[in-house]
């Protein structure tokens, strides 16, 4: 079976991290949080980092199987559709989240009027190429390119320290602002669960699982560090900079001379979104084609492309109805995706080891 | 008691060979016994054939028997004996056939003689330091060039013969207990499998081994330089060397061997990892480098520092072209040019490079039909589209892609194109081997002669992206 490695493994998981933290995220929780979104980042970063330990026994558990066989096997085939569905659901609405806000970031950057096209035109057959190529193939580019992103976005950390920052001002929010905020983004966390999707495609050798805590922390710690500096950077202002990572790079004086270095910017977010919406999109297609087992990939591609089309035509120059729909009723199917779901599966995990135990206890009776 | 119409059986030969202008035969009579020679004289050395065959045979002063001609006349000689339905096709591989009306048996002799190239250094493969030969057209030259370097028992040559007209050669090189064997079992297949009529150089044989014959990129590894095919042998792969072609095939071929050159290997390590960045450079420099200058001319023109913008919008003003018909403009001129420069006799060279670069380029240029800094972008991807000049032909085709994504859809455009690129490389394995090893996956063990070349004496492992039997060199 073509599977990816551990550390194929870790660069998607730090791509996930990324997704849809690292334009308009900071600005967005800074209106409800203030500073202390940097403290309702960690808690939600914390929960997630809970989905990892249940995916490691997870797959020691059952090292070969679908999650979609196991959720079969326990739940039977009507639940695990209708939670295929409902994962379905959330990374569509992941994938869309992601096109906008870059969409608006481009938009607003370069390219005004036309960009809807072309955006269509490059996005498109690129992640469609990805997801038919299967997960092997763009876990290895998305593994080439790691080095390049990973560079992008340290350097455009570095750069704003070249500018004027201050400690940002913490614990101005109260009690009900910090849950609030957590509440109406919990949409753009709980990425871990694409692992889920594809935890029979993920070769994992005894001891290596700690390099997945190691990644997950490295991207953790990332954004966090772009959250700070862009607090740092903008102090009060921060809810109208709605490009974070590009907005760091702003007023660096300093480079100048050789020319606006947004581009280190904009590579990196071109490449982020693209390997966000890879991944998100393979993740729709994989719950498409688990719900509808009789049809072919390429068949769940164009389902896909269609959706989004038409869905992002009715929303576009409107991403503000996309991103307030994240903040008052996908909240709902996150929980249910991030927690509810790990949970159930935790349940099946202890079930499962409680019966090899009792088999082996009876074994030694006998 | 007779056993062959001597006479009988040369006009069958002979009107088998169409009465061919070089059919030729000979007799030695001799107290009734006859022996008759029959032979391609094109293809035979009829100077070994007069010295080690008939002066022999006149001064040999007993009876004549099969057993002495085998034993004591021809004992220098490359012989076998063979069955009379194999004549034809030995005549035709340049053996001498004796026939002889005391015996039902029939020689085969080797006296085969082509004209031949001395082995010199390859026009493609020029090195400064290390080795200067490289394979001529005759597989026997080349079998030789390689054992010269190779003095194992394990080492492997396996015939076979493809084409049903030319019947070319084609031989299978490994060395046994180090390439895979079922690399080996799976290239004898393919090359068992080719149908045609003929072979007439190794790219022939190269089109049937591709596992994607209709895709832009290069998949089979191919060298004319014997030092790099052992090296490459010493890694795990098998080498294809087909008869009448210089040019020999490697599987499994990878990306990263285009950067690699022999002289990097005969030079400090430390240049030659400079080097292979260099190389690196220049192939992403020709691939992106016009499209990425339209990009930014048309999309993203407030990222260029001040002064080259001015520099730009200067001589760009008034040009009857938009940008990007101007790059395509130039982007064809450079390619006619390249193509009739290729074609034409060197002593018209000359010419073509006045017409080329005087006429066209600075004329067009004062005239106002293309700007300078158009000019210097194309060429430059040209010139350094020749930093790795085993790649120029497809690193052509993805400069006019690169054009037309930079010129259409922007940055983006060429983003996502490099994305798509890669992640199409990715999908393909070249005969098992990941095609963009070892950086994608990542084989920290290949590392060391990746992009950054170690000392010769830390390779102490053979290439794992290969799969070798024998994993450690030693």
């Amino acid at each position: 079976m073509k599977q990816i490695s551990v550390r194929q493994c870790g660069v998607l998981i730090v791509m996930c991290i990324f997704a849809n933290k690292i334009l308009l995220m900071p600005s967005l929780m800074y209106e409800q949080a203030k500073a202390d979104s940097i403290f309702v980042l960690i808690v939600l970063f914390l929960l997630d980092l809970l989905l990892l330990p249940i995916f490691i026994k997870l797959k020691t558990t059952y090292p070969d199987k679908k999650l979609y066989d196991v959720l079969k096997d326990k739940l039977g085939v009507i639940i695990t559709k209708i939670i295929y569905i409902l994962m379905l659901l959330f990374f569509f609405f992941k994938c869309l989240l992601v096109f906008s806000i870059t969409y608006v970031y481009f938009k607003q950057q370069i390219y005004q009027n036309e960009f809807i096209f072309i955006a269509f035109i490059s996005f498109l057959p690129v992640i469609n190429h990805a997801v038919v190529t299967g997960v092997r193939a763009f876990s290895r580019t998305i593994e080439m390119f790691y080095g390049i992103v990973l560079a992008g976005f340290i350097a455009c950390l570095v750069i704003s320290l070249f500018t004027p920052i201050s400690n940002p001002v913490f614990f101005t929010s109260n009690g009900k602002m910090f849950f609030e905020s957590l509440y109406n983004h919990v949409f753009s966390f709980g990425d871990f669960i694409f692992l889920f999707l594809i935890m029979d495609k993920i070769q994992i050798k005894k001891g290596q699982e700690k390099h997945l805590y190691t990644y997950s922390i490295i991207g953790m710690l990332l954004v966090i560090t772009l959250f700070y500096l862009f607090y740092a950077k903008y102090q009060v202002t921060s809810f109208m900079h709605n490009n974070a990572l590009a907005d760091l790079l702003v007023f660096s004086v300093q480079f100048n001379a050789i020319g606006r270095l947004d581009i280190i910017a904009m590579i990196t977010i071109m490449l982020i979104t693209l390997f966000q919406m890879e991944i998100f999109n393979y993740a729709f297609c994989d719950c498409f084609l688990n719900i509808f087992p009789l049809l072919s990939k390429t068949y769940s591609v164009v389902v896909f492309d269609i959706i989004f089309a038409v869905l992002y035509y009715i929303f576009i120059g409107k991403y503000e109805i996309m991103v307030s729909s994240t903040m008052f009723w996908l909240p709902y199917l996150a929980i249910f995706i991030n927690y509810i779901l790990p949970i159930i599966l935790l349940i099946i995990i202890l079930l499962k080891r409680r019966r090899k135990h009792e088999k082996k206890t009876n074994k030694s009776n006998v | 008691m007779s056993y062959f119409d001597t006479n009988k059986k040369i006009k069958e030969l002979k009107k088998a060979l169409n009465e061919s202008v070089d059919f030729a035969y000979r007799y030695y009579k001799k107290d009734g016994q006859t022996i008759a020679f029959v032979f391609l004289k094109s293809i035979i050395d009829a100077n070994l054939f007069s010295s080690a065959v008939y002066y022999p045979l006149q001064t040999f002063e007993q009876k004549i028997t099969i057993e002495n001609l085998q034993n004591d006349i021809l004992k220098c000689l490359d012989i076998k004996l063979i069955k009379e339905k194999d004549i034809i096709k030995e005549i035709l591989d340049g053996k001498l056939i004796i026939l002889t009306n005391f015996s039902k048996e029939i020689i085969s002799v080797d006296l085969l003689k082509f004209p031949a190239r001395i082995p010199s250094e390859p026009p493609t493969s020029p090195v400064i330091q290390g080795p200067r030969e490289g394979f001529v057209e005759d597989l026997q030259t080349n079998v030789t060039l390689i054992r010269r370097r190779l003095k194992t028992e394990n080492l492997v040559f396996e015939v076979l013969r493809v084409g049903s007209q030319t019947q070319t050669k084609v031989c299978i090189t490994y060395i046994k207990g180090i390439a895979n064997k079922k690399l080996v079992k799976e290239v004898t297949k393919k090359i068992k499998e080719i149908e045609i009529d003929g072979i007439l150089d190794s790219y022939y044989v190269l089109s049937f081994l591709e596992e994607r014959p209709n895709s832009l990129f290069k998949q089979i590894g191919n060298q004319e330089k014997p030092d790099i095919i052992v090296a490459k042998m010493l890694e795990g792969k098998v080498a294809i060397i087909v008869d009448n072609s210089p040019i020999v095939l490697t599987v499994p071929f990878i990306f990263i061997e285009d950067l690699q050159n022999s002289n990097d290997y005969y030079t400090n390590h430390i240049y030659s990892s400079f080097v292979r960045i260099i190389r690196i450079f220049g192939l992403l420099v020709a691939t992106i480098a016009p499209g990425f200058y339209l990009a930014l001319q048309i999309y993203h023109y407030n990222i260029l520092p001040l002064n080259f913008l001015i520099t730009i919008a200067d001589t760009t003003q008034g040009l009857p072209f938009t940008p990007f018909l101007e790059i395509l403009f130039i982007f064809l001129l450079f390619q006619i040019l390249y193509e009739v420069s290729l074609r034409l006799p060197s002593y018209l060279g000359l010419a073509t490079s006045v017409v080329g670069a005087l006429i066209l380029g600075d004329t067009g240029v004062k005239a106002g039909l293309i700007s300078p800094p158009g000019v210097i972008i194309v060429a430059l991807s040209k010139i350094a589209l020749y930093t790795i000049p085993e790649q120029a032909s497809q690193v052509t085709v993805l400069q006019l892609i690169f054009i037309i994504l930079g010129g259409s859809l922007g940055l983006v455009g060429i983003v996502s194109g490099m994305v798509y690129i890669i992640n199409y490389l990715n999908n393909f394995d070249s005969y098992g081997t990941p095609y963009l090893a070892p950086y994608s996956p990542r084989i920290p063990q290949d590392l060391k002669d990746a992009i950054l070349v170690k000392p010769i004496k830390d390779f102490r492992y053979r290439p794992k992206s290969f799969s070798p039997q024998k994993k450690e060199r030693l």
